[in-house]
C-alpha cells in the first residue's frame, strides 16, 4: 500500500469512530436537555390543569382547551401507571401518527381523586434535534473531507522528493553510472538520503568498476605469459631426442595451455563486452553471417555426424558490431554443437523476428536460468569452459535481444528476440 | 631471410628467435621501440615482427614509419592486445598480417612464409616440394604433373604443412590454422584426421 494511502487509511481509523462516538454523545446530550424542556412546560401545563380541578366541577372527561389533547377525568377504577412516558398518537388531519410526550398523575381535590394527563407532542423537539444533529454532521463531515484533502496534498508535496529518489533509484543502472542524479529538495532528511544513497551506490559502481578492469588486466596480462609458455612447448616439441612418452606430456600441455588460452580470450571478451568496449556498429546482413558461420562449422558438424538444416530470411539486417555478431551467432551454433547427441541435428531458423538455434539432446541437468551463468556447466560437456552461453547473454544485453531458452520433445531451443 | 623481431617480453623474444633461427631466417630483435626503431631505419629487412605495446612507444609508430620510409619488409603485427580496433588500425597503417598472443610458432612460421612468398613473387612463384607444385595464386596443386583437386581445408593443411616441413606441428596448431577462433570449442581432433588421410590419399 502507498504510503499516502497509508497514513490516510490509518486517519480514517481513528478519526471515523471518534466521529460517531462524538455524534452519539451529543445526540443524547442534545435530546436529554430538550426533554427536559418538554417536561418543565408538561409540569406547567399539569400545574394549570391542577387550577381548573380547582375552579371546575369536572364529571366527566374535560379537556384543558378545545384544540388541547390534555385532560381532566374523575379516577374511577381506571389502573394507571403514573409518570412521564413516549407515545403515539394518530392525527387525523395529518393522517400519521405523530410522536407525543404523555404525564399522567392523580390530583385530590376535596377528597375527590382527579386522574390528570398532559401530552406535548414532540415534533419541534425532534426536528430540532434533526436540525442540530444534521448541522454537526455536515460541519464535521466537511472538516474531515478538508483534513484529508488538505493532508493528501500535503503528504504528497512533502514526500515528492522520496518518490523521486525512489525512481531514480528504479531506473539506476551501474553500466550508466553517470545517467542517475537524486533530486535536491527543502527536506533535511530526504537530502541526507541523497545523500546516503548517493556515496553507498558510488561506492557500488567504483567496485564494479574496478573488478571488472581486474578481470580485463588479469586477462590480458595473462596473455604475454600463455605465450611464452606456448612457444617454449613449440620449441621443446621439435627436439629430435624426444621419446614419445614426452612427445605425449608435451602434447598434453599445448592442450592445456590451449585450453587455459580459450578461456582466457572468453573472459577477455566478456570484460570487453560488460566494459562496452565495442562501440563500433555498422548495419551488418546477419543472414550472411550466420550461412558463413555455418559454412564454416560444417565440416566439424560433419565430423560428429550432426545434420545442420536451416531456414534463413535473406537480408536481415541488423544494427550492431560485426565482431560480436559473428560471435553471437558463432558460440550458439558451438553450443548446439557441443551438447548434441551422437548422429544428432542442428536446427537453425533466422527471420526478422529473430534467431533460433535448436539442438537434440539430453534434457538440461542444471537449471534453465543457470544457463547463462559463469562457468555453469551441464556436466556431460567435461570440455566446455562454461563461457560460451554467458557470452552470448552478454552480448544479448548489450543490444537489448531477448534470449530464450526451452526443451521440448529431446530439442533444446535458443530463442534469440531482435527488437 | 632477415627477420626483426619487436617484441619486449625477453623469454618470449628468445623462443622465437630460437625457433625462427632453426627455421633458417636470420633474426634480429628490439626490445623498446626506441632499439626498434633505429634498426628498422637503418637496416632492410624482409620481414618484421613488431608487438603494439612496447616500452617507451608503440608498434603502430614504427609501422608508419616504415611505410615513411617506403621499406619493401613485409610487417606482422604480433599483440597480446586482441582488439578489432588495433588490428584495423594496423592493417590500415600498413602491416601485412595480424596475429594474436598467445599463438603457436607454427602459425607464425607459416604466416611468414606466405608473407615473404607474397612479397618476394607477388605470389605468382610456384611452391615446389619433391614431386608437388603448388601454384598459390590459383590454389592449384599438382603432384608430378598431374592435377589435384584439393576442398579448400586441404589445400590450406598441404600448405601449413610445407611451411612447417621437418617440424614436429601440434594438432592445435592444426585446428587453429584451419578454423581460427572457431577451434577453441572444438572438443576433437578426428576431422583432422579426417582431412589428412584424404591428403595422404590424393
Amino acid at each position: 500500500m502507498k504510503l499516502l494511502n497509508k497514513t490516510i487509511r490509518y486517519y480514517a481509523l481513528i478519526s471515523l469512530p471518534l466521529l460517531i462516538l462524538a455524534g452519539l454523545i451529543s445526540y443524547m446530550l442534545i435530546k436529554a436537555e430538550l426533554r427536559d424542556g418538554t417536561d418543565e412546560s408538561l409540569e406547567r401545563e399539569f400545574t394549570k390543569a391542577k387550577g381548573l380541578v380547582h375552579s371546575n366541577t369536572i364529571g366527566q372527561t374535560y379537556y384543558l382547551s378545545p384544540d388541547s389533547l390534555s385532560y381532566i377525568e374523575p379516577l374511577t377504577n381506571q389502573r394507571f401507571v403514573p409518570g412521564y412516558t413516549d407515545t403515539l398518537i394518530y392525527d387525523k388531519i395529518e393522517q400519521e401518527d405523530v410522536s407525543f410526550r404523555k404525564f399522567v398523575n392523580q390530583y385530590s381535590f376535596n377528597g375527590k381523586p382527579y386522574y390528570i394527563t398532559v401530552l406535548k407532542t414532540t415534533i419541534e423537539e425532534d426536528e430540532l434535534l434533526e436540525g442540530i444533529l444534521s448541522t454537526f454532521f455536515i460541519v464535521v463531515g466537511l472538516l474531515a473531507v478538508a483534513f484529508f484533502v488538505s493532508n493528501w496534498l500535503l503528504s504528497k508535496s512533502m514526500w515528492k522528493p522520496f518518490y523521486e529518489t525512489l525512481n531514480e533509484l528504479n531506473r539506476y543502472e551501474i553500466k550508466n553510472h553517470e545517467e542517475h542524479n537524486f533530486p535536491k529538495s527543502g527536506t533535511l532528511e530526504f537530502n541526507q538520503l541523497n545523500e546516503t544513497l548517493n556515496k553507498l551506490i558510488g561506492k557500488i559502481h567504483q567496485d564494479y568498476i574496478l573488478q571488472k578492469e581486474f578481470t580485463e588486466n588479469a586477462s590480458h596480462e595473462l596473455q604475454t605469459p600463455i605465450a611464452v609458455l606456448k612457444a617454449n612447448v613449440n620449441l621443446l616439441m621439435q627436439s629430435p631426442y624426444l621419446k614419445e612418452q614426452e612427445m605425449g606430456q608435451l602434447q598434453s600441455m599445448d592442450n592445456t595451455l590451449k585450453k587455459i588460452s580459450s578461456l582466457n580470450k572468453a573472459l577477455l571478451l566478456l570484460a570487453k563486452i560488460e566494459n562496452n568496449q565495442f562501440k563500433e556498429v555498422e548495419q551488418i546482413n546477419f543472414s550472411e553471417v550466420i550461412t558463413k558461420t555455418i559454412d564454416n562449422v560444417e565440416e566439424v558438424a560433419q565430423a560428429k555426424g550432426l545434420k545442420i538444416t536451416s531456414v534463413i530470411e535473406p537480408n536481415v539486417n541488423l544494427k550492431m558490431n560485426t565482431t560480436l555478431c559473428e560471435v553471437i551467432v558463432s558460440n550458439l551454433l558451438q553450443n548446439a554443437m557441443r551438447h548434441n547427441k551422437d548422429k544428432g541435428e542442428i536446427q537453425i531458423k533466422l527471420s526478422t523476428a529473430g534467431l533460433i538455434v535448436s539442438n537434440s539432446g539430453e534434457p538440461l541437468s542444471i537449471k534453465p536460468e543457470d544457463l547463462y551463468v559463469r562457468f555453469t556447466k551441464n556436466d556431460s560437456s567435461k570440455e566446455s569452459i562454461g563461457l560460451g552461453l554467458a557470452i552470448v547473454k552478454g552480448i544479448a544485453d548489450l543490444y537489448n535481444f531477448n534470449i530464450r531458452y526451452s526443451f521440448d520433445s529431446s530439442m533444446h531451443h535458443f530463442e534469440l528476440k531482435f527488437n | 631471410m632477415k627477420i626483426l623481431l619487436i617484441e619486449d617480453e625477453a623469454e618470449l623474444r628468445k623462443s622465437i628467435k630460437q625457433y625462427l633461427h632453426q627455421e633458417g631466417y636470420l633474426v634480429e630483435s628490439a626490445a623498446d621501440f626506441i632499439k626498434a626503431s633505429e634498426k628498422a631505419g637503418v637496416y632492410d629487412y624482409d620481414c618484421i615482427l613488431v608487438d603494439i605495446t612496447l616500452p617507451k612507444g608503440s608498434g603502430l609508430d614504427i609501422i608508419k614509419q616504415l611505410k615513411e620510409s617506403n621499406s619493401k619488409a613485409g610487417v606482422i603485427i604480433i599483440s597480446a592486445k586482441n582488439s578489432s580496433g588495433d588490428k584495423i588500425k594496423g592493417l590500415d597503417l600498413g602491416a601485412d598480417d595480424y596475429l594474436a598472443k598467445p599463438f603457436d610458432l607454427a602459425e607464425l612460421n607459416s604466416r611468414i612464409k606466405a608473407l615473404i612468398r607474397r612479397r618476394n613473387f607477388d605470389g605468382s612463384k610456384a611452391i615446389v616440394v619433391n614431386e608437388i607444385t603448388i601454384t598459390p595464386d590459383e590454389r592449384q596443386v599438382k603432384v608430378n604433373s598431374d592435377s589435384v583437386n584439393l576442398t579448400a581445408k586441404e589445400y590450406d593443411l598441404l600448405l601449413f604443412f610445407i611451411a612447417n616441413k621437418n617440424r614436429v606441428v601440434s594438432k592445435n596448431a592444426i585446428a587453429e590454422h584451419l578454423w581460427g577462433d572457431d577451434s577453441d570449442q572444438m572438443d576433437s581432433h578426428d576431422f583432422i584426421y579426417v582431412h589428412l588421410r584424404n591428403l595422404r590419399k590424393n
